[in-house]
């Protein structure tokens, strides 16, 4: 499942994320992007799941009688009520971290892109299940929020086009312990972060969001100069976000850099699971599928709610 | 081999500009903007990596290259061999100077002195030759140029050289040595200096040269600057009289040149060798204080006193000597017409003032003088008398046997003479002047050289002329006098001649207010004291010598005593004067010095004899200023090879064309250096 080679299937599966990143147009690429990701998988996104039959139930006063099952009354003079799968529509909000250190990348595409791609392609996926979308962009605060709607997919896209990295993160602590009080409906909720912050810290951050019951996704985009430290020269780094400048000799700590990323990684994996939380690490230079697939296996465990 | 222009060696400094260059030239390029530096960070801190070496051999070549040009505008230049002969190779004639003043004695500093000159024997070839030279304030040979197989004797001389008690003088020394030395046939030379080097021993002495080729090797041997060294630099003595005895109080100068202070000590004195005060002495690094004691009753003739400051580092310098004589009074006699009226008021006032010296007056009338007076008296005022012939002849026996004669010749002064002139007077007295209507005369000119005048020659120390003289005598100098002061009109006013052993001064008015208002002048007091201390011969006896002084047979003797005998020295050694006085001793030892007469060998003086203070200074002097005097130094190496063989003007190019090889090399270094870091800049 190469991401650099264009599949062989008609449409526009495993695209390369770059290719993506030229098209501007975010509702085209995330209809291109979701309609071949669907069809690669062969399996209706709308089927109706009313119609998945459940278990009976004996009939009590207030029950609809529309929802009896007459052939079971007919078989055995006893009134039964025909329970099936509910079908809910859930909430489906993108938290994404536009903070400057996003607006970084090796391989043509920046975090901010990539991350933006993945949230214009959750969205039409979920629009198209029917389900209620919502936005919420932050940094070291709330940025721009567009409250979960199924009328509201235009506005996401039309928020994340307009979007642009330029302040610096900070704690990711602050905007989203305001945020976990604000979804108060249960839901699915992604996060999507480079997360450079301690994992105790981040997952301290995280965890409240899941508190109402809210299903939680972490994406954490990370450009692959960022995890295998291909630098050569040694020159003068400067960070993006507070600006300060050291020199740094890549090859002397190319070995010691990358460890440090894995256990931050590995530490963010353990305890992510510890806290239930799905977490995924994601490599701008790889397509957009496996955070796709993320999502869907996630949305197929919440359609079993009764 | 050297170079023309050492300071261009300065820009060897530019060796770091490469270096530089290859530390920090990366960082000059583009900054990398990255999302976060929180790794990064974390990693321990490489940035001593990051300034290593990247491409030494462009490093070197670049140094190589600068260090070459720097070279080359030094201008170096290869020495001919004509001034390396004398040390080449070849016997040598070695003399070892060994420093013996009083302060090589400053800790352990003897020791180590004679451990080197041992040394330096030790060392010498079998075909070498070696002297002993002592020095201190003079220089002494102990030894001249014995053969190496007399080592023993070289060993034993320096074994039997002691420290002495004088100063540190390095020209004799040296020109002895330079003595030696020149008389020698050896190819090479050379001076071995063993001294503590005090800046106070050199006084860039000329003619102090060594033969050419001469090597100077110095051997400084260093005191501790930690060990303690006071020293009693001097004393002053103010006399006083009290119940009818002189008295003397003795201040004393300490001065401590170590660099710690000085706590708790006790300076003590001593009086004919017993303790009779102690002081206790505070002070502080580096610096002096004075301390004075009770005042001491002086008893009898020849008081030895001591100043003494405990014992330190350098012991010699601790004691001061002196001795003290009751104060001798001059002895005035008077001859007055009235034997103490007014006339001689002001003259007898004067004289009862003074206490160095004290003068003791007696009032005669011409007809009263008896031989007694003239035999106790130094000095005879004849004041306006008419002096017979018989007094005449007795005044000049008086003066031909070392007498002082004032006369003062007033109106009614005569003077008879067997031959009818003025006799053995300066002058003869001729006819009064009256100046008593109009002006008064002045005293116009005076001899500031003569001794009698000589504390007037500073501007503002008197004024003569401020004396209105109303009537003098006329006077015509004799044969032989000269004037001492001369009246605004130059008529002679004050003159003096010699007669035997004594002095006769002539003054040609009164000394009260007959004539003059002299008397009532300022310079009136000062001048007769003067007046009569140069008549008397009168000088106060210096309390100390120093070493190094010469002694002859007649210093510190009293009056009357004989003049001639032994000296015996403060080691016990006797030492005798010739009759005729020719023979002088040097003061070589610290203590007293006794001069016994040769007849009853009865104590006939004393003399006080210190170390020279100024010795116990040990500031060192850098050993190459003596050496550079003594062999002439660069100037004198120039003018050797110059001499030895002049070079033509090719072979002094030849020898200088050094530069010009490291030159080229220099450039074909940078282009080399170009190449490489154009290679390096593609890869």
């Amino acid at each position: 499942m190469s991401g650099q080679t264009p599949g062989a299937i008609p449409g526009a599966r495993f695209m390369d994320p770059v290719v993506l990143a030229r098209i501007g147009n975010l509702e085209l690429v995330s209809r291109a992007v979701c309609d071949g990701f669907i069809n690669g998988l062969h399996k209706a996104p709308y089927f109706g799941a009313s119609v998945d039959f459940a278990e009976h139930r004996g009939y009590v006063p207030g029950d609809d009688i529309r929802r009896m099952d007459w052939r079971v009354w007919a078989r055995t003079d006893r009134y039964y009520i025909k329970e099936y799968e509910a079908e809910t529509n859930m909430n489906f909000s993108v938290l994404l971290d536009v903070s400057k250190s996003m607006d970084f990348g090796s391989r043509g595409i920046t975090k901010f892109d990539y991350a933006r791609i993945l949230t214009a392609c959750l969205t039409n996926l979920v629009h198209h299940q029917r389900d209620r979308v919502g936005f919420v962009a932050f940094d070291s605060e709330v940025v721009a929020h567009v409250p979960p709607s199924a009328k509201h997919m235009d506005t996401v896209l039309h928020t994340l086009d307009r979007l642009k990295p330029g302040r610096p993160g900070g704690r990711m602590r602050g905007p989203l312990h305001k945020l976990a009080e604000h979804f108060g409906r249960r839901g699915v909720l992604v996060v999507i972060s480079d997360f450079y912050e301690d994992p105790e810290e981040i997952v301290d951050a995280v965890t409240p969001l899941r508190f109402r019951g809210n299903d939680l996704i972490v994406f954490h985009v990370m450009d692959p100069a960022e995890l295998e430290f291909g630098f050569t020269d040694a020159q003068a780094f400067e960070d993006l976000e507070s600006g300060e400048q050291m020199p740094v000799v890549p090859d002397a700590m190319r070995k010691e850099y990358v460890s440090l990323v894995k256990a931050h990684t590995d530490a963010l994996q353990q305890k992510f699971s510890e806290v239930r939380v799905d977490y995924t690490l994601l490599d701008t230079s790889k397509p957009l599928d496996h955070a796709l697939h993320r999502y869907l296996s996630s949305r197929e465990k919440k359609l079993r709610v009764r | 081999m050297g170079v023309l222009t050492p300071l261009f060696f300065v820009a060897l400094a530019g060796l770091a500009i490469p270096v530089l260059i290859h530390l920090i030239q990366r960082e000059k390029k583009q900054i990398m903007r990255f999302p976060s530096l929180m790794f990064v960070q974390r990693v321990p801190y490489k940035s001593i990596q990051r300034r290593r070496i990247h491409n030494w051999l462009l490093l070197l070549v670049r140094m190589a290259a600068i260090a070459l040009i720097v070279a080359a505008f030094a201008r170096p230049f290869f020495n001919s061999g004509a001034i390396d002969t004398p040390t080449g190779t070849g016997a040598r004639e070695v003399v070892v100077v060994l420093d013996q003043s009083y302060s090589i004695t400053y800790g352990d500093g003897w020791e180590r002195a004679r451990a080197a000159a041992y040394d330096t024997i030790n060392g010498l070839g079998p075909d070498d030759h070696g002297s002993i030279v002592l020095f201190a304030s003079g220089a002494e040979i102990a030894l001249r140029s014995a053969a190496s197989g007399e080592r023993q004797r070289l060993t034993a001389a320096v074994a039997a050289a002691k420290p002495t008690a004088g100063a540190t003088r390095y020209a004799p020394a040296l020109k002895v040595a330079g003595s030696i030395l020149a008389e020698s046939t050896l190819p090479r030379r050379e001076v071995v200096l063993i001294s503590d080097f005090q800046r106070g021993g050199w006084r860039g002495e000329e003619g102090t040269r060594l033969p050419a080729g001469t090597t100077v090797t110095p051997i400084a041997i260093g005191g501790g600057d930690d060990l303690a060294n006071v020293a009693v630099t001097g004393i002053s003595l103010v006399r006083s009289t009290f119940s009818g005895q002189d008295r003397v109080a003795v201040t004393a100068v300490v001065v401590n040149r170590s660099m710690r202070s000085l706590n708790g000590g006790q300076l003590g004195l001593e009086m004919d060798g017993r303790p009779v005060q102690s002081q206790p002495i505070t002070v502080e690094a580096n610096s002096s204080t004075s301390i004075t004691f009770e005042p001491v009753t002086v008893a009898g003739n020849f008081l030895r006193g001591t100043v003494r400051a405990g014992s330190d580092a350098l012991a010699a310098d601790n004691e001061f000597h002196f001795v003290v004589t009751p104060a001798q009074a001059v002895r005035v006699v008077v001859i007055d017409r009235t034997g103490g009226g007014p006339s001689v008021l002001y003259l007898t006032r004067a004289l009862a003032i003074g206490d160095a010296p004290r003068f003791e007056t007696t009032l005669r009338q011409p007809g009263a003088v008896t031989d007694d007076d003239l035999a106790r008296a130094s000095v005879i005022v004849v004041n306006d008398v008419e002096v017979t012939a018989a007094l005449a002849r007795r005044l000049q026996g008086f003066v031909e046997r070392g007498g002082g004669l004032f006369v003062a010749f007033g109106p009614r002064a005569t003077w008879a003479s067997d031959a009818g002139d003025g006799g053995v007077l300066p002058a003869t007295a001729q006819a009064p002047v009256d100046r008593s209507r109009g002006d008064a005369a002045r005293i116009g000119t005076l001899e500031y050289t003569h001794p009698v005048f000589e504390p007037f020659r500073a501007p503002r120390s008197g004024d003569f002329a401020a004396a209105r003289i109303y009537g003098y005598r006329t006077v015509m100098p004799a044969d032989g006098a000269q004037v001492l002061a001369r009246f605004d009109g130059g008529a002679p006013a004050l003159l003096e001649r010699r007669v035997g052993e004594g002095r006769i001064l002539l003054w040609a008015s009164t000394l009260d207010l007959g004539w003059n208002d002299f008397a009532l002048k300022p310079v009136y007091l000062p001048f007769v004291h003067r007046t009569m201390r140069h008549l008397a011969g009168y000088s106060e006896p210096a309390p100390w010598l120093t070493v190094g002084q010469v002694l002859d047979a007649s210093f510190g003797v009293t009056a009357g005593q004989p003049a001639t005998g032994t000296v015996l020295t403060p080691s016990g050694r006797r030492v005798s004067l010739d009759d005729e006085g020719a023979e002088v001793l040097e003061l070589g030892e610290q203590g007293f010095y006794e001069m016994r007469g040769r007849v009853a060998d009865s104590v006939t003086g004393v003399v006080a004899s210190n170390v020279d203070t100024a010795e116990s200074d040990l500031t060192p002097i850098d050993p190459k200023e003596i050496v550079a005097a003594a062999t002439g130094g660069p100037d004198a190496a120039r003018e050797a090879n110059a001499s030895a063989a002049p070079l033509t003007p090719e072979a002094q190019e030849q020898s200088q064309r050094l530069w010009w090889y490291l030159l080229c090399l220099g450039i074909v270094l940078l282009g080399a250096d170009t190449l490489i870091s154009n290679r390096l800049s593609k890869t």
